[in-house]
């Protein structure tokens, strides 16, 4: 696996700033999801060369983190809330309109590759139910009417 | 002073232990899962929960440690309850197959459900369904058993440091597994397996085989793979060892073992052994009797020895031979026929590098035990990865290492790479320059102790190397130079391993002498990895050209005539021929006749083609070996021997402890000292040995080391050097030690061209893991190792199959890119087809006997 520089170059100054290389581990792993969308097991094995952590352990940290994919992902990630306040407010109807308009069901990605669905457990906008993450974007307030409208936003 | 009750017993302690400590001192049992003697506290299973006065809650006695004045009950009601729960809880998920699992009968989730658990389990759900798998040639994995303690992780992580296996996901979703997800890939040591309290892990070579209230025997004895002879107990059924264990008492390994000793014991079961001899006729080898073979050996041995005199005759006898084989093949060879061409694999490099420290020392320098190593403040490896030659001794390195002392490794870290901060790579010319200028730095910072002013002089007469050379040498950077240089500097009683391939080297001479500056300046113990389980027993057996038993020189006259009264044999007073020379001697026709036992010289010396020409040049070849070997297949006799699971006898360990290895099997050869017994005799020595017994009570009556040695002080596996006597340490003999030339290696050094180095490798182990179907079956194709550079250059890519070419010839290997590798180095280890020995050219160091690796360079193609 061929890396850039520039990731090469932020692990470098994950290391300066951390006492240990241990503690490098899930910013690292973190810069490879957002670089590749998902965590193979090349990168993986990369992320241990690099930090001189043994590969499994890798293995065992990230696989523990539902933040982190280990399939191949869509271009964007849709994290939608389904959790009790997402819920009592429409969350689960919303997983229809997805399936309708993209095909798209949870924990798959859309054929062209253009989206990905994960269910979320809460991401803390309760305020705004029911709510998704579009990659690093909040979208709150969501409807059964304005979802598709944001979502075309992501090509 | 703690002072706890439990259970109404009141009990006071010095220092804090664990809540479950205290109670099994007093006598009490609380059932455990996720804890292990071996292992540090976990906490996970919440089996072992006890009740404590004025604390709410259940607490785990596994991980709670005692408080003065703590009340502690483990059978209430509450913790009964408790108990019952949580083995319900682990059986949700545990399928109920113990009719058809290996560790029905040894699982210990098995023994608590009977014991402690519900009669039935209340949950309706289906149960987690996963199919075993298979993909790994040794290791069987079940996930539906796992009840993720995490013992199996944490043996990996903590214990044997490679960290191969991780608990993937989590919750109910949670497994163990090694990254691959599929096969292991790891070390293959199976202490993983030991752990399992359940039959998630198990091993092939078994499967389906094993039950334990089946086994008929259980015999505690020695690993023959190497010289670190861990205490292993193999277990028997039907004349077969269906499984090999680790020993805990009184084993120094401790429930640990490696993949050889673990799972290499079905080279004892192999097919293939021989069960009768062969005699060649018409060009084949047939079929023939003991006694025709025997006596034809003994006329064809008494005519070479009329017509071309005894030293037209030599033996050469392997390290998995016993002592007691040992003892009686030289004393065939001396007394018998009347030559003292005797030499073993032990003359190639651990008997050299030996003889050297002793020299300076005294005897018994390296007779240091294992377990120091991991108490010293500081470990310089070099010459061999320790963790593949000898595994249990490379285990204390990184044990050190994770205790936060230093470990400086000089050559290919191998399983070390993670566990040491200072590794430096090279050829083995800029290895001599490495270590002058270490030697020259280090005496700058640290004054002479003194204790041995020849030497002192010695040292003060070499020639200073500055590290900026050594750097430019052997293309280091220099301030990780200067860095390591420090770190050795500060050393006060360092460990210093040595392996082989430092001393097989042209320079090999130079390397001990620097090695013993080193561990002079810095009060370092001296350890000599070891590759064979008996290399110290064949030297101390006076397996060695001019050293009779108990490493007295032949030269030394009045011990020459105590053996000579003692045995009522005459001994031949002129030195023999060592291994390089027989092989040089058979080349030009003046060795006749080759005795070889147990060794398989045709594989393991450099040049193989050289070797081959000069077992086809010898008139009467014998070999007395288990299987069809290489060297056998040239042989005029092939005579079958037995394993050391077949016989009784003795071992000295690289720490010169002696240990006994027992018969588990009846075998069909016989043992070596008996038939070489029955030659003897026909040759008019008669050695009158009824069994093992007298021929270890002849050794304890010649060899003054063993002289206060007896069986039962074996047995008790506390039989260290010196044994029963003082110390040997006499005064150094260093006169004749030449000053080394380092300004002539450094120009040599500068040559450029790729170098082959020999990477030793844990699942190849000479001629008996050949023999293991299961060890070949981890790692069978043979590699080429080479740093990124150099396959950039190239364009090669991991698994692409390469030409390597050398002055000796030329072999077609797997690539494999290291990113730890120098340019000018690729590794190629010894494999039996396709390995270093094919592209090495014979060439021998004339000051120490040895035939060395290096000095050629090779091409890289295709
Ligand atoms: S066999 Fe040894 S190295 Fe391999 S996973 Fe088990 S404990 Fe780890
Ligand atoms: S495989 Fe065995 S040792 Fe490992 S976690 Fe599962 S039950 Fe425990
Ligand atoms: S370290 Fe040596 S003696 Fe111990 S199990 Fe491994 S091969 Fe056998
Ligand atoms: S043995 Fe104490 S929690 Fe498992």
């Amino acid at each position: 696996m061929a890396l850039d520089n520039k990731i090469l170059d932020e692990i470098n100054e994950l290391k300066r700033k951390y006492e240990d290389e241990r503690s490098c581990l899930l910013p690292a792993l973190y810069l490879f999801q957002r670089e590749y969308g998902w965590l193979s097991p090349e990168a993986l094995e990369r992320v241990a060369e690099i930090l001189n952590i043994p590969k499994a352990t890798v293995k065992g940290v990230s696989t523990f983190y539902a933040m982190f994919s280990h399939k191949p992902m869509g271009r964007h990630l849709i994290q939608l809330c389904t959790n009790v306040a997402c819920m009592i407010m429409g969350g689960e109807r919303l997983l229809d309109i997805l399936k309708g308009r993209y095909g798209l069901e949870p924990n798959l990605t859309t054929p062209d590759r253009r989206f990905s669905l994960v269910i979320m457990e809460c991401i803390g906008a309760c305020d705004t139910a029911p709510a998704m993450l579009v990659d690093t974007d909040l979208h709150g307030n969501l409807t059964e009417e304005n979802i598709i409208g944001i979502l075309e936003r992501y090509e | 002073m703690i002072t706890v009750t439990i259970n109404g017993t009141k009990i006071t302690f010095v220092k804090p232990v664990t809540i479950l400590e205290a109670a099994r001192a007093a006598g009490i049992d609380i059932p455990t899962l996720c804890h292990h003697d071996a292992l540090k506290p976990y906490g996970g299973c919440r089996l072992c929960l006890v009740e404590i006065e004025k604390v709410p809650r259940l607490q785990t006695s596994c991980s709670q440690q005692v408080s003065d004045g703590m009340v502690v009950r483990t059978e209430t009601e509450k913790v009964v309850e408790a108990r019952r729960a949580v083995l319900e809880f682990l059986l949700i998920n545990h399928p109920l197959d113990c009719s058809h699992c290996d560790k029905a009968g040894e699982c210990e989730l098995q023994d608590l459900a009977v014991k402690y658990g519900p009669a039935t389990g209340r949950f309706a759900e289906s149960k987690r369904k996963y199919p075993e798998n298979f993909e790994d040639p040794l290791i069987v994995r079940n996930r539906e058993r796992c009840i993720l303690c995490s013992r199996c992780v944490r043996m990996c992580d903590d214990v044997q440091g490679a960290s191969a296996l991780c608990v993937a996901n989590r919750g109910s979703k949670a497994y163990v597994e090694p990254f691959s997800g599929g096969r292991y890939d790891c070390e293959y040591c199976g202490n993983c397996l030991s752990v399992c309290p359940v039959g998630a892990i198990t091993s092939r070579l078994h499967r389906h085989g094993y039950r334990p209230w089946l086994m008929e025997r259980e015999v505690a004895t020695v690993c023959s793979y190497c010289g670190v002879g861990c205490s292993l107990v193999l277990q028997v059924r039907n004349n077969s060892v269906v499984r090999s264990v680790p020993g805990t008492d009184p084993g120094f390994n401790k429930g640990i073992l490696c993949a050889r000793g673990r799972f290499g014991y079905d080279c004892v079961n192999n097919g293939d052994k021989l069960s009768v001899p062969l005699m060649r006729r018409d060009g084949e080898l047939e079929p023939v009797t003991w006694e025709e073979a025997i006596t034809h050996i003994a006329h064809r041995l008494e005519e070479i020895k009329r017509d071309n005199g005894s030293d037209a005759v030599a033996g050469i006898i392997s390290g998995r031979c016993t002592n007691e084989d040992a003892y009686v093949f030289q004393k065939f060879l001396r007394g018998a026929i009347g030559t003292n061409n005797i030499d073993s694999v032990a003359g190639l490099a651990y008997g050299p590098a030996q003889r050297f420290f002793e020299r300076i020392f005294g005897q018994g320098v390296t007779a240091n035990y294992v377990h120091g190593i991991s108490n010293s403040d500081g470990i310089f490896v070099i010459g061999g990865d320790p963790t593949a030659v000898n595994p249990v001794l490379g285990l204390q390195i990184r044990s050190a290492h994770k205790k936060g002392v230093p470990v400086i490794v000089i050559g290919y870290p191998g399983g070390l790479k993670r566990f040491s901060k200072h590794t430096f790579i090279t050829s083995s010319p800029a290895e001599t320059v490495l270590l002058a200028a270490l030697v020259s730095e280090v005496r700058q910072m640290k004054s002479f102790p003194g204790e041995r002013p020849a030497f002192d002089e010695i040292i003060s007469g070499l020639q200073p190397v500055p590290l900026k050379s050594a750097a430019e040498v052997g293309r280091f950077g220099l301030n990780e130079l200067i860095d390591m240089a420090n770190t050795l500097s500060n050393m006060t009683n360092p460990s210093i391993i040595i392996g082989r391939d430092i001393v097989q080297t042209s320079t090999g001479h130079m390397n001990l002498l620097f090695l013993a500056a080193l561990a002079y300046l810095l009060n370092g113990k001296v350890y000599l990895l070891s590759e064979l389980p008996n290399e110290q027993g064949l030297l101390d057996m006076g397996c060695q050209p001019d050293m009779l038993p108990s490493g007295r020189p032949l030269a030394i006259e009045s011990f020459r005539k105590r053996c000579e009264e003692t045995l009522g044999i005459v001994l031949p007073s002129t030195p023999g021929l060592d291994y390089a020379e027989m092989i040089e001697a058979a080349h030009v026709g003046k060795i006749k006749a080759l005795y070889v036992m147990g060794e398989d010289a045709a594989l393991s010396l450099p040049d193989t083609n050289y070797v081959r020409d000069a077992l086809r040049n010898i008139e009467f070849l014998v070999v007395q070996d288990r299987f069809l070997t290489e060297t056998a297949r040239h042989a005029d006799v092939v005579l079958p021997a037995l394993s050391w699971a077949e016989k009784e006898g003795t071992y000295t360990n690289l720490e010169r402890r002696i240990q006994l290895t027992r018969k588990a099997v009846e075998g069909e050869g016989i043992e070596e000292w008996k038939i070489i017994s029955e030659i003897s005799k026909i040759l008019g020595l008669d050695t009158g040995y009824r069994d093992v017994t007298d021929v270890f009570a002849e050794i304890t009556r010649i060899s003054h080391i063993y002289r206060e040695v007896t069986h039962d002080h074996i047995a008790g596996g506390k039989c260290m050097w010196p044994y029963g006597g003082g110390p040997l340490r006499h005064d150094a003999h260093i006169e004749g030690v030449d000053l080394p030339d380092i300004i002539s290696v450094m120009k040599n050094s500068e040559a450029g061209g790729v170098h082959v180095r020999r990477e030793a490798h844990l699942f190849h182990s000479q001629n008996a893991s050949r023999f293991s179907p299961a060890l070949q079956s981890i790692s069978p194709e043979p590699y080429v190792k080479m740093s990124e550079i150099l396959a950039d250059r190239l364009s090669i890519r991991s698994g692409d199959y390469v030409k390597v070419s050398t002055e000796a010839g030329s072999i077609t290997l797997a690539a494999y890119r290291d990113p730890c590798l120098p340019e000018n180095i690729v590794l190629i280890p010894p494999f039996e087809k396709g390995g270093i020995f094919e592209v090495t050219k014979w060439k021998v160091n004339p000051l120490i006997n040895v035939p060395v690796l290096d000095g050629s360079r090779a091409t890289i193609g295709e």
